[in-house]
């Protein structure tokens, strides 16, 4: 690992047991993220992206255990395997978390200046009145208007968007090394979501944090990230730098889904682009290729060899797919 | 089909503690006249008073009635009871209730205010009144009983339906242009009973409470009857000499309403799942130890 | 060509009781939109601005305070009871969750067949017939008739419940946000059976969304809505190309373009403040609070529609100039953040 890299994942697997039933969200995954860089995790749902940045965190819900192999280094500390102390150490210090609703993350019976401070009291271990005044600059950076008032607010009295910049100043206010942002503008309007993008952006610069941004829009990809990981049943499809995969993708799965897009060359009233089928169902690991049913490339060996990802023509991108990369 | 899966689904969430209970409480009652080596009824005064022994099991009474045989067919006395006052009163409240969460308006405020009149009233004093009215009878007692507890289940039921009819497969009917007595009884009215009982089935301890209160008044079931409460009244006299008479009839009329209110306990909190237990997760691993691990 | 509309909404104007005391929120204020047989038309806004209370009170969920609709000739106001229910058949509406619009406890063969009960068909045997062909219709297979709905993914469910509203031969289909909760790789599966009923029932669709992409190629017309009322409407490609009001220019600037080279070249505009609060909304033109051109004028009085080609309008004072090009409402967000902190922030790095 070199010096520049912050998060590695190597061959992570992780198995979630449950009262009714074992599933294996993610089977086999390994990507890399540098200091300062935004990473875009891709996929649709049952493609484990969400799993795959919470379980070696401890965050699962309770009444769920995970078997986790393989490893997650951040900043020179494996996760799999430590202790949960040591995992909630690093939680909220050095690694924030944005999550998808606002609504449901934020506590409705505190103001929101009592929650930015809690952050600061616990973590950077300021005294109360100290913490209050870290909370109002960090109101202010996240550039919520009128922030002395806002201060005493209680998370429904904000709209939307002003809730996600809360929750944002949440996740900063221990400057942590890393953000990990869960679909952190899927809930908000297109207009809010470039604000939001926006701020990410300029605060990930200020504060010199890397980003794992999950998302299934290819537009806030495009926008946001530096590089990316297209997941697919649980396992990675491609992983690369955004501008050449957004532009030249190298697996079925991932060019389907940019084929997917309406283009502003369609005609009103043409057929949209798709894929056929629907994407697996989480549970044992699938023999061969994950995508194989719905592939228009496949062959008879993609349902029983399972590929890996591999170099291709473009020296930048891994891609699981031999019969597009030969 | 729906119908065991509802079952099902509601039997997994029961504590197994009140299962317990409640089982045993509902299959005494059902089967007491075989369980019961006794008559309940035949008094023998030579044997009044006699603790435990071969013959007796729990003793007898001071009428020389058989403890054991009369506590079992209290438990039916108390089972049918509670069984009627809550058939009568959820059907009372479920139509009031259900009527009120659908029509909205004014329909609904009228309806409510006598919910609160009847909610406001304890249900004790409605008893009292009603018997004092109309004399002391089995069916007086459940009527008032009944009459005490409708209100309850009008607002619960209100409730539910308020919450059924704002559901989008609601509004999806009411888009197809569905009749108002279709939405009625084919959906909103089925989905109320369902939740409406599990709550009610919560209540069964406080009128099996009501109805032993009622007869220790000598209010409610008359004697020779048996019940709990009754036997209660009766074995004071002999609370110094004989605590068994008392104890007894206590303990069965206590472990009936603990059962009851676990079970309303379960219903009402919102439980968080437990962590697995250790079979759970050792049964599981071992369905994961054959996935196979790939080296990527 | 003229044609007469299948449906005409006139003057609609739906308001609800705010929690704030005594306050009204005018969810949708005086809007009037057009369907014609056969068409499919967007209507396209952000959270707050009445296009779902639009589509609601068109099919009977929401009581309108004032207006008209007018349903194949037919003012659905002159009628009630089971007259107005029958007439209302003919307009459906395909709800955004498909997880919560279907009864769980039914198979998809009875959710439909109650349907057909409810439209008035009698026979067993006509039921069953018609079960078959509208399973047929939205591509579900006849092995899905008799599971239950809860055990059927997204995708499939919206299938269920679009076959549902068939069932009724309803001329209109209000679609609000029927693909949101979907898969990206089923969105295009279920948009292309909402193109191919269109074509093949000659079913008029009202598309509600706030993809703008979606709703660019699947309407032919559009609509734009903000806090209650229409701000521009047109064919969309024209409004897509030269969009000609403030709010409009801003919606479309907003969204982020897939394609990574183009999206970091792209200007991104900066919208300011929040939405106003739906119960006091501004005086005049209502997107005056957060619209880069606002004078003095837009305070004063509601602005009218101006027409800009055939089809074509905008409620804003600049519609031409933003029209013609000759002004635009696209300005670039500033890169500077407020210093403050900044300074204690660095050190703790």
């Amino acid at each position: 690992m070199t010096a520049s890299q912050l998060l590695t994942v190597g061959n992570l697997t992780i198995d979630l047991l449950t009262a009714r039933t074992a599933v294996r969200p993610v089977d086999g995954v390994s990507y890399s993220l540098n200091r300062g860089e935004t990473l875009a995790i891709v996929g649709e749902s049952g493609s484990g992206k969400t799993v795959m940045n919470f379980a070696p965190l401890g965050l699962l819900p309770i009444g769920v255990e995970a078997d986790m192999s393989g490893s997650v280094s951040f900043d020179g500390q494996e996760l799999i395997g430590a202790s949960s102390n040591d995992i909630r150490a690093l939680r909220g210090k050095s690694i924030g978390f944005i999550f998808q609703d606002p609504m449901s993350a934020l506590n409705p019976a505190r103001s929101i200046g009592r929650q930015i401070g809690e952050m600061a009291e616990l973590h950077l271990k300021m005294s109360r009145s100290a913490a209050d005044r870290h909370a109002l600059d960090l109101i202010k950076l996240v550039g919520i208007s009128d922030p002395s008032a806002r201060m005493r607010q209680y998370p429904h009295e904000l709209s939307g968007g002003l809730r996600q910049r809360v929750m944002i100043a949440i996740a900063i206010a221990a400057e942590p090394k890393l953000l990990i942002a869960d679909e952190p503008t899927t809930a908000l309007d297109v207009t809010v979501q470039a604000q939001i993008l926006h701020l990410l952006k300029d605060l990930k610069k200020r504060l010199n944090m890397a980003m794992v941004l999950i998302t299934h829009d290819m537009g806030v990809v495009a926008g946001s990230g530096d590089r990316m990981v297209v997941m697919y049943a649980g396992r990675a499809a491609e992983v690369g730098p955004v501008e050449r995969v957004l532009t030249q993708p190298r697996h079925p799965y991932t060019m389907g889904l940019i084929n997917a897009i309406p283009r502003r060359t369609d005609l009103v009233g043409a057929a949209f682009r798709g894929l056929p089928g629907v994407p697996p169902v989480l549970g044992r690991p699938l023999e061969g290729c994950g995508f194989a049913p719905r592939c228009k490339f496949v062959l008879p060996d993609c349902s029983t060899n399972r590929p890996h990802l591999a170099g291709t023509t473009d020296p930048s991108i891994l891609a699981a797919c031999p019969v597009v990369n030969v | 089909m729906t119908f065991v899966y509802a079952c099902r689904a509601t039997l997994s969430k029961v504590p197994p503690l009140a299962l317990l209970a409640i089982g045993a409480f509902v299959f005494l009652g059902i089967f007491s006249s075989w369980l019961a080596p006794y008559n309940p009824n035949t008094q023998n005064l030579l044997l009044a008073g006699q603790g435990p022994g071969a013959d007796h099991w729990f003793g007898t009474d001071h009428l020389g009635r058989d403890t054991f045989s009369r506590l079992i067919v209290a438990s039916r006395t108390s089972l049918v009871g509670v069984f009627l006052v809550l058939i009568l009163a959820n059907t009372v409240g479920i139509c009031i209730g259900t009527i009120a969460g659908y029509r909205r308006g004014w329909t609904d405020e009228v309806l409510m205010r006598f919910v609160d009149v009847g909610l406001a009233i304890p249900s004790l004093i409605i008893a009292l009144a009603v018997i004092g009215i109309f004399g002391t009878s089995y069916w007086n007692m459940i009527i008032s009983l009944a009459l005490a507890w409708w209100p309850g289940s009008a607002r619960i039921s209100r409730g539910v339906a308020l919450n059924i009819m704002n559901k989008p497969h609601i509004e999806a009917l009411r888009v197809l242009g569905a009749s108002p007595l279709r939405i009625y009884f084919f959906h909103l009215l089925p989905g109320t009973i369902g939740a409406v009982l599990v709550y009610a089935t919560a209540d069964a301890g406080a009128i099996a409470l009501a109805i032993a209160t009622l007869s220790f008044l000598g209010l409610g079931i008359q004697p020779p009857t048996p019940e709990w409460g009754q036997m209660l009244v009766d074995a004071l006299p002999y609370l110094e000499g004989d605590p068994r008479q008392v104890i007894l009839p206590g303990l069965a009329l206590t472990f009936a309403v603990i059962g009851f209110n676990i079970l309303g306990e379960s219903f009402a909190l919102n439980r968080v799942p437990a962590p697995m237990s250790r079979r759970m997760l050792v049964s599981r691993r071992r369905v994961t130890a054959s996935w196979k691990k790939v080296m990527v | 060509m003229l044609q007469q509309p299948i449906l005409t909404v006139e003057n609609l104007k739906t308001s609800f009781k705010s929690i704030e005391r005594g306050k009204q929120v005018k969810a949708v204020d005086d809007v009037s939109i057009t369907l014609y047989p056969g068409e499919i038309v967007g209507l396209v806004g952000e959270s707050g601005c009445g296009k779902s209370t639009l589509g609601r009170s068109i099919v009977g969920l929401e009581k309108p305070d004032s207006g008209r609709i007018i349903l194949d000739g037919v003012d659905l106001g002159s009628l009630s009871g089971r007259r107005l229910r029958k007439a209302r058949r003919a307009i459906q509406y395909v709800f955004q969750d498909p997880y919560a619009s279907l009864n769980e406890r039914q198979t998809v063969a009875e959710t439909i067949r109650e349907a057909l009960l409810i439209g008035g068909l009698s026979s067993r045997a006509g039921r069953e017939k018609r079960v078959n062909e509208l399973l047929d219709q939205v591509g579900l297979a006849a092995l899905f008739k008799e599971r239950y709905t809860r055990e059927l993914s997204g995708g499939q469910r919206q299938r269920v419940a679009i076959a549902r509203s068939l069932a009724v031969e309803p001329r209109v289909l209000i679609c609000d946000e029927p693909v949101s909760a979907l898969d990206l790789s089923i969105r295009a599966q279920v948009m292309n059976l909402f193109l191919s009923l269109q074509k093949d029932l000659g079913v008029a669709c009202l598309f509600i969304a706030h993809d703008l992409a979606l709703v660019r190629q699947a309407a032919s017309r559009v609509y734009v809505m903000y806090l209650g009322k229409l701000v521009e409407y047109g064919p969309s490609e024209t409004v897509y190309d030269t969009p000609s009001h403030p709010y409009t220019q801003l919606l479309l600037a907003s969204a982020p373009d897939a394609d990574p080279l183009r999206e970091r070249a792209r200007v991104v505009p900066l919208i300011v403040g929040e939405i106003p609060s739906p119960t006091s909304p501004p005086s005049g033109c209502r997107f005056r609070t957060r619209c880069p051109l606002a004078v003095e004028q837009c305070a004063s009085a509601l602005p009218p529609y101006l027409e800009l080609s055939p089809g074509h309008a905008s409620a804003c004072h600049f519609a031409g100039d933003l029209y013609m090009r000759k002004k635009s409402a696209i300005q670039p967000a500033p890169h500077i953040l407020p210093a403050v902190g900044a300074a204690r922030l660095a050190t703790q790095l």
